[in-house]
């Protein structure tokens, strides 16, 4: 073992963090653990199901396949983070998880933050996506639950509401 | 007439917002692994690499002596501490009469292992990097021994024996319905199609992998755990390991990540979490790796069969016939067992007026993981059946495979029809449900969609599914708690679990319906065996058992109220009347809130417990109807088109019950176009244990869905009127989509060899069944 701790320094969801990660910490056990950032889940070892997606510098990652100390000097965004990206931390949600919520894009509810952090990537620079953009942005997010038709649904809710906002 | 009441704001028939999507959006679920406690230690498996081998010893020096490394635990260890094997306990005989036999399923392997992925030895640190990193470094010496892959190995001449008490590795048989009637129907029958159908072994794949925390609380042995039957895992643990009983281990379940049957009961793990913790003193967490969840979770299906079908001229059954084998594994429980030789036979005649069958159905020991209860558990397997012989019979006789379905199905005045299986169906009402699934689908219209596939290169085919199912896991009565607080809540504690079914907040909409106070007043206690204890959620059961507890109790609990009403307002109980969180005296203004009287009694609250049983399993039903294309050139398949009319009885949940069908129907399709748990069928190696080999339906796949529900045929043997949910969808959507498949191979030429097809139906399978090339039958 280890204990060749690396000072780390990032933005995490809006707010300057400095704390130590091993080089061989993953970014998700590092959100998960050290700083107890929970919503960010963990479910499969081979970068393929998508539940541990995150924002870095506004592209979509995942949060296993990429080690804590490539987040140095970066804006890290995970699903805690989400309710107040680019609005207002009063306490209301963000279209997306809205959406989510209203087309019952969710179930068991652990793929979302995933689901959700890919679709807001998406979002941020496709405003109005067809279904053939939101296919390709959600095709490495897994849900079984789901079978994905509410959360097509919810991500074009997302959009519409999202656009309705900036007029 | 709908059975519903008014639809109120949150009310049960209201399109509503989950509760449970509040936290869950927020990233702030509680799914085990989120939970990290003070001294928390982590445990990792040693799993076996082999299929079958003897362990000759085990080297755990240096894992020992790892930085960091707590304890090693082996299966001879846990033998010796009197840690006892999970029992396997069911009536069914072997073939030839002896009493059904299986390996012991011990929390670790002892002395032999018997599949790939076996856990094998637990190595505790205070780290998961290094217990995993001690795990791997643990020496085990194995003797190879011959592994049977599959059922095809397992029955042959000469193969391994998995178990040495059972050298034909034939685990039990059962035997339904009357053989030499049966035969004499097929003699005199003028149309007779037989199909060879394997039901491929599945992968459940829950998105949150297993997790376990156990430790102590004081002398108590706490479990926290993602699992569908809290109650099931207590009594697995305290039967278990020894000085544990039911007082003395409590099991805790937080969010569930997606259970779909896999999640229900104890597994050996959790003994080993239980026992690890007891040994140390101090928490200690497992969470599953994927491979692990691949390799040593339970699997569905997994069944091969002949099925045959008679029919006289007009196309009326005469008789089915059908002989399964069904793949167990190494160490079957009573569950694997139970689906294959009692449960699918149940539904196997479905929503047809059949009364003469001769089931045959063996559970076949092999090295393989368990088979347990996937989502549909036996009843995918048996409608999967009746309908694909359904569709050949049509081919067969030239007949539309609707038409010939309608001139079989039970009618609304045969209610209540026993079938034989003595199941016993309370109501339904088949044709006109088809009927509707037909509109909805534009049956008559698939010549023209065909035609225009086809200007465009595509294969187009159709293929319907009519069917029913059992619901309910043959535990009927639930027990409801209702605690009405002074600081403003009601409490509702049933043993049922969520596992992402939104079943927390159908409770919510049940208990409005009768309160009337704001949702955010209704709070749904669930997953602690400390406050109560069942059956838990599997098998479609816990809105129409513990949601018709929630609505006797609620009455009850009203009614109570009444009566403590009367005397705090000092009039009779009579006159008291409730309505939307206040009772008043009637004709007066004299009132009081239900909190404030709750606040009056002593201890500032009043409760009532109350139990409802359904007094039968509940039978839901639907007629789905698929449509496919095919690409000639690649054999790729797409879903096009897919209708959907439910028979759910009364919708408590519209939205849920969509999200249940469709989500459910997406997980047929997966096991008819993609999934598959292969084993290699030399060394019983498994070769689909990630998510880059097994192939999940991804948001490509499809979503076109069309789903309706009628109402108007509510339950009768239960107090809400409704019928199971959770299943329909994925025991519907596999024969409708190979239904259409098949129908598109068959009508490019192929006709009747197409029905050779077996699931899953790659671009391979479907390319070379287009090409007359077809798999040979495994035996």
């Amino acid at each position: 073992m280890t204990a060749l701790n690396r000072a780390l320094n990032f933005t995490l969801n809006g707010r300057a963090v400095s704390t130590q990660a091993e080089p061989a910490t993953l970014l998700i056990d590092l959100l998960r653990s050290s700083l107890g950032l929970t919503g960010t889940h963990q479910g499969c070892d081979t970068t393929q199901c998508g539940c541990c997606t995150v924002l870095l510098d506004g592209d979509s990652v995942k949060s296993c396949s990429l080690l804590a100390v490539q987040a140095a000097g970066r804006s890290v965004t995970t699903v805690e983070g989400l309710a107040s990206l680019g609005r207002p931390a009063d306490g209301s949600l963000h279209p997306v998880q809205e959406a989510f919520s209203a087309c019952h894009g969710l179930q068991c509810g652990f793929c979302t933050p995933g689901m959700m952090m890919a679709a807001t990537c998406l979002l941020q620079k496709n405003t109005q996506p067809t279904d053939a953009d939101i296919e390709q942005a959600l095709e490495g997010n897994l849900c079984r639950c789901t079978g994905y038709v509410h959360i097509v649904d919810a991500v074009k809710q997302a959009a519409a509401a999202m656009n309705g906002g900036a007029r | 007439m709908s059975a519903a009441p008014q639809a109120q704001r949150y009310g049960s028939g209201a399109v509503v917002r989950r509760i449970e999507d509040r936290t869950l959006v927020r990233g702030e679920g509680n799914f085990t692994d989120d939970v990290t406690l003070p001294g928390q230690t982590w445990l990792a498996f040693l799993r076996s690499d082999r299929a079958h081998a003897r362990i000759l010893s085990i080297d755990a020096d240096a894992a020992r002596a790892t930085p960091g490394v707590l304890a090693v635990l082996t299966g001879a260890e846990l033998v010796a501490a009197g840690v006892k094997p999970m029992p396997v306990a069911l009536p069914f005989k072997r073939p030839g009469g002896g009493a059904l036999t299986t390996p012991p399923r011990r929390a670790l392997a002892h002395e032999v292992v018997r599949f790939v992925g076996e856990a094998v030895v637990a190595v505790v640190a205070e780290s998961r990097e290094a217990a995993r990193a001690a795990a791997a470094a643990v020496w085990v010496d194995y003797e190879d021994l011959p592994a049977v892959a599959g059922i095809e190995q397992a029955v042959a001449p000469g193969a391994a024996a998995v178990w040495p008490e059972v050298t034909d590795n034939l685990a039990a048989e059962a035997q339904h319905g009357n053989a030499a009637a049966t035969e004499a129907a097929f003699a005199a029958a003028a149309h007779r199609v037989k199909l060879h159908i394997v039901n491929q072994r599945l992968a459940p794949v829950t998105m949150e992998p297993r997790s376990v925390l156990a430790f102590m609380d004081r002398d108590r042995l706490t479990l926290r755990l993602s699992s569908q039957m809290p109650t099931a895992v207590r009594g697995g643990v305290a039967d278990a390991i020894p000085g544990r009983t039911l007082d003395n281990v409590r099991v805790v379940v937080g969010d569930v990540g997606g259970g779909f049957g896999m999640k229900s009961g104890v597994y050996p793990e959790d003994i080993v979490l239980g026992y690890a913790a007891l040994q140390l003193g101090r928490p200690v967490k497992w969470q599953a790796e994927r491979v692990e969840e691949f390799t040593s979770a339970v699997h569905g299906r997994g069944q091969v069969a002949d099925a045959e079908l008679a029919l006289d001229a007009a196309g009326k059954v005469l008789a089915l016939r059908v002989r399964t084998f069904a793949g167990v594994g190494a160490y079957p429980s009573n569950t694997s067992i139970i689906i294959p030789l009692l449960i699918g036979p149940w539904v196997s005649t479905s929503i047809y007026d059949i009364q003469t069958i001769h089931l045959k159905m063996t559970a076949v020991l092999t090295h393989n993981a368990s088979t347990g209860a996937y989502r549909g558990a036996g009843r995918p397997e048996a409608i999967y059946i009746i309908e694909r012989l359904l569709d050949a019979a049509a081919r067969e006789m030239g007949m539309d495979g609707a038409e010939l379905r309608r001139r079989n199905m039970i009618r609304p005045e045969q209610m209540p029809y026993t079938n034989p299986m003595a199941q016993v169906y309370d109501c339904g009402q088949f044709e006109k449900l088809m009927d509707q699934g037909l509109a909805l689908a534009d049956w008559v219209g698939f010549e023209a969609r065909r035609a225009a596939s086809k200007a465009r290169g595509r294969l187009r085919g159709r293929g319907i599914a009519t069917f029913l199912e059992w619901t309910g896991g043959n535990a009927l009565t639930e027990t409801v708690t209702i605690n009405v607080t002074g600081d403003g809540y009601v409490d509702v504690t049933c043993a049922t679990m969520p596992m992402g079914q939104g079943i927390a907040t159908s409770y919510v909409q049940l208990a409005h319906d009768t309160f009337g106070v704001p949702p955010e007043r209704i709070r749904i206690l669930m997953g602690d065996t400390d406050r109560a204890n069942g059956f838990g959620s599997a098998g479609s059961r816990s809105l129409f058992t513990a949601g018709g507890a929630v609505k006797v109790a609620s009455d009850k609990t009203v009614d109570e109220g009444k009566q403590l009403a009367a005397r705090a307002l000092e009039a009779p109980a009579a006159d008291i009347e409730y309505r939307a969180g206040r009772f008043s005296v009637a004709g007066t203004d004299l009132g009081i809130g239900l909190f404030e009287l709750a606040a009056r009694q002593s201890g500032s609250h009043f409760t009532v417990s109350a139990d409802a049983t359904a007094g039968a399993p509940s039978w839901p039903n639907a007629c789905h109807i698929a449509e496919v294309e095919v690409d000639p050139d690649t054999g790729d398949v797409q879903v096009v088109a897919y209708a959907s009319v439910n028979d759910i009885g009364r919708v408590v949940s519209p939205l849920i019950v969509k999200g249940q069908v469709e989500g459910g129907a997406v997980q047929g399709i997966g096991q008819a176009l993609c999934e598959k748990v292969s084993y290699d069928p030399e060394t019983a190696q498994m070769v689909s244990a990630s998510f880059m080999d097994y192939a999940l339906p991804r948001v490509d796949g499809f979503r076109a869905f069309k789903t309706q529900f009628d109402q108007s045929v509510p339950c009768l043997t239960n107090v809400l009127g409704s019928k199971g949910v959770g299943e329909l969808g994925t025991i519907g959507a596999t024969p409708a989509v190979v239904n259409a498949v098949v129908d598109a191979l068959a009508s490019a030429g192929q006709g009747r060899a197409a029905e050779q097809v077996q699931m899953p139906l790659t671009s391979e399978v479907v390319w070379r069944a287009l090409r007359g090339q077809y798999a040979a039958r495994s035996f």
